[in-house]
């Protein structure tokens, strides 16, 4: 616990002093969020929200994985894990700490990117249930950041990292986004048949569990060598 | 050894589907496609399994020769996974008339396997041969686990009511009749032996390679 | 063997290898409880891969390595409060200062932030404990390394080459931490004339007669 806390006020400094994260992922979401709009062309009518709830949760995917691609930069790039590893601390705490710097990062891009959202393709009444579609991002966002985290620490060792971690991202994403679209919909025009929006919720957060398990489990293996 | 058995099995087999089973009440001749694609996607998630039970075993005994293991399974179920959506497709045309249906769990479940297998090679291609690929090849097989029921439960439950898999088994047993269990059955062994067979012949490949490896090594330290 | 006090490091044909090549064959040493050892060898001898499978960041391949009776790597956990490590890097974040690099590592082996006063001062550092890592000059940050390893005040110093970089006054301050270090330390260096303790000579991964 307490080396947790150290690393993530750690992380949350280096971010600051930095700031090399949030800007370019809110930059990115902007960037992002225009181009759907316009490649969609103004098509926000009916089958239209369903393509731009689809084309949200794709940002949302492509947005943290800015943020995963510079997890654990400096601790590479100045050959700090050396330091960082010859602790005495439990080793799912350098994992723990930098999920959460992460999920921290997707929720303040998060904030500006849902009123844009909004505001590109809702506009003309519609909206979707705010607590829903926040307990969503919320449960996605825990999700991608500790699976995130861990394959992070992965490809960190890898020479092509940015090509990797993607390509061993989207495999996962792929639940994720399936049953985030279907949640989000179903808020803004809900459908008759049998969908839950409870039950969609209840399944992110399964993925949460087993995914936090998983990574907890295994960051150790990861950062050895 | 299991190769006799595998070809005598598949030969039977192969037998049995074109020449004694019935044809399908709805879906006539074609539908013997089952017989192929049932067994080989069945195939593929045990040769996942395996693969994940030896990931798991050499994060635990690090002994190199399970990562071989961890690693074959995977390698083979990347074939067995292609067939599967080969066949299921070809099967989707005869019976729906359509090459590929989105509204489908299991198929699109397939993809995502698909897409994870792939991912997997892309990792174990970009780090050097050695412990630590051995470890990042069993992490990430370890966290297919974790990916695979999730990927049927999500996609399944995004689409619940467009559910057009044909059913074959459910809580009252085999929903078919006796000739074409014991087919079905039949080929299944076939399968799963084949399976193993090619199974056993790439590790003893891979082993070869190793160990020529090792040679080449001495030898040239010793010039 | 048959020293009364049981050695602190304890390395029996110790291998460690990177892909196919080992750089680490079969290494086989003993360090008591009070001793300084200083590894020499030529560049590529294995001096510092030694110092890291210790340090608990390598996991070695074969043989048997033990650090106050706890195995590497199996007990890497008992061993690690009692290691300081000194690499070739300085292992100190750029962009945070000399205080705030040295509050983190000492919340790491949960000594409170009041420890890195006296490790500060010791490495001549108080004035420029507000400046950012990034902003010291290499001697500067070298000095912080060595008040990082210290700090937690541990029973064996790993250090790698410890005089990199450091000027006149850097390499006394180094000499009288490891007079005042009361445990053990094994030092890496090309300059073994500058230490005081036993030299054990490393060529290929061995211990050279």
């Amino acid at each position: 616990m307490r080396a947790y806390r150290a690393l993530l006020r750690k992380d949350m400094l280096l971010e600051l002093r930095g700031r090399e994260l949030v800007p370019a992922m809110l930059a990115f979401v902007l960037g992002a969020l225009l181009l759907v709009r316009f490649g969609l062309g103004g098509e926000t009518q009916a089958g239209g929200t369903r393509a731009a709830t689809g084309l949200l949760w794709v940002v949302v995917v492509f947005t943290s994985l800015l943020a995963l691609v510079r997890s654990f930069a400096q601790e590479r790039e100045h050959g700090i894990w050396d330091g960082i590893l010859s602790a005495p601390i439990d080793r799912a705490a350098i994992w723990a700490a930098r999920s959460t710097a992460t999920i921290a990062f997707l929720v303040i891009t998060q904030a500006v990117a849902l009123p844009l959202f909004w505001l590109f393709f809702l506009q003309d009444g519609r909206s979707p249930s705010l607590w829903v579609l926040a307990c969503a991002l919320l449960l996605a966002d825990l999700g991608v950041a500790m699976l995130g985290s861990l394959l992070a620490g992965l490809a960190s060792q890898v020479q092509a990292r940015e090509v990797l971690l993607p390509v061993l991202f989207l495999p996962f994403a792929v639940p994720l986004v399936t049953v985030a679209v279907r949640v989000t919909v179903n808020t803004i025009s809900p459908q008759t048949s049998g969908f839950s929006t409870f039950e969609g919720l209840g399944f992110l957060a399964l993925y949460d569990t087993i995914f936090g398990l998983l990574g907890w489990a295994l960051f150790e293996y990861v950062v050895e060598d | 050894m299991a190769a006799t058995a595998a070809a005598a099995l598949m030969a039977l087999a192969l037998a049995l589907i074109f020449f004694y089973v019935p044809n399908d009440a709805d879906q006539g001749y074609s539908q013997r496609i089952f017989y192929f694609h049932v067994p080989i996607a069945i195939t593929t998630y045990c040769l996942f399994g395996w693969g994940a039970v030896n990931a798991a075993r050499y994060l635990w005994k690090r002994d190199p020769s399970l990562d071989l293991k961890s690693y074959v399974p995977m390698h083979l179920g990347v074939i067995f996974g292609s067939l599967t959506l080969v066949t299921g497709s070809i099967w989707a045309n005869i019976s729906w008339g359509t090459w590929w249906f989105w509204g489908d769990t299991q198929l699109t479940t397939f993809l995502i396997i698909f897409l994870f297998n792939c991912a997997y090679f892309m990792l174990r291609f970009s780090v050097e041969a050695g412990e630590r690929r051995a470890t990042y090849s069993a992490v990430y097989a370890l966290l297919g686990v974790g990916l695979i029921p999730l990927s049927v439960l999500g996609v399944r439950f995004a689409q619940s009511n467009e559910l057009i898999h044909p059913i074959t088994f459910n809580s009252n047993g085999a929903n078919m009749d006796g000739s074409m269990f014991l087919t079905f059955l039949v080929a299944l062994s076939a399968m799963l032996t084949l399976a193993v067979t090619m199974y056993l012949v790439e590790l003893r490949g891979k082993r070869i390679d190793d160990r020529l490896r090792t040679i080449r090594r001495l030898a040239e330290g010793r010039a | 063997m048959s020293s009364p006090e049981p050695a602190l490091v304890v390395c029996r044909g110790l291998v460690r290898r990177f892909g196919e090549r080992a750089a680490l064959d079969g290494v086989s040493l003993e360090l008591a409880a009070g001793e300084t050892l200083l590894l020499t060898g030529g560049n590529g001898a294995g001096k510092t891969t030694l110092l890291r499978v210790l340090a608990t960041v390598l996991r070695p391949h074969a043989g048997a390595v033990s650090v106050a009776g706890h195995e590497l790597p199996r007990q890497a956990r008992a061993v690690r409060p009692l290691i300081g490590y000194v690499g070739h890097e300085p292992l100190v974040y750029p962009s945070l200062t000399a205080l705030e690099n040295l509050e983190l590592y000492a919340s790491l082996h949960g000594r409170s932030a009041e420890s890195c006063r006296p490790a500060l001062a010791m490495v001549g550092l108080e004035r420029r404990r507000n400046d950012r890592a990034a902003d010291l000059s290499r001697g500067m940050r070298q000095r912080l390394a060595l008040a990082r390893a210290w700090l937690h005040q541990p029973a064996l110093l790993l250090l790698d080459e410890p005089t990199a970089g450091l000027d006149g006054e850097g390499r006394e301050l180094l000499n009288g931490m490891l007079d005042e270090h009361r445990g053990a330390a094994l030092v890496a260096t090309h300059e073994p004339d500058r230490f005081a303790g036993r030299e054990l000579r490393l060529r290929d991964g061995r211990v050279a007669a």
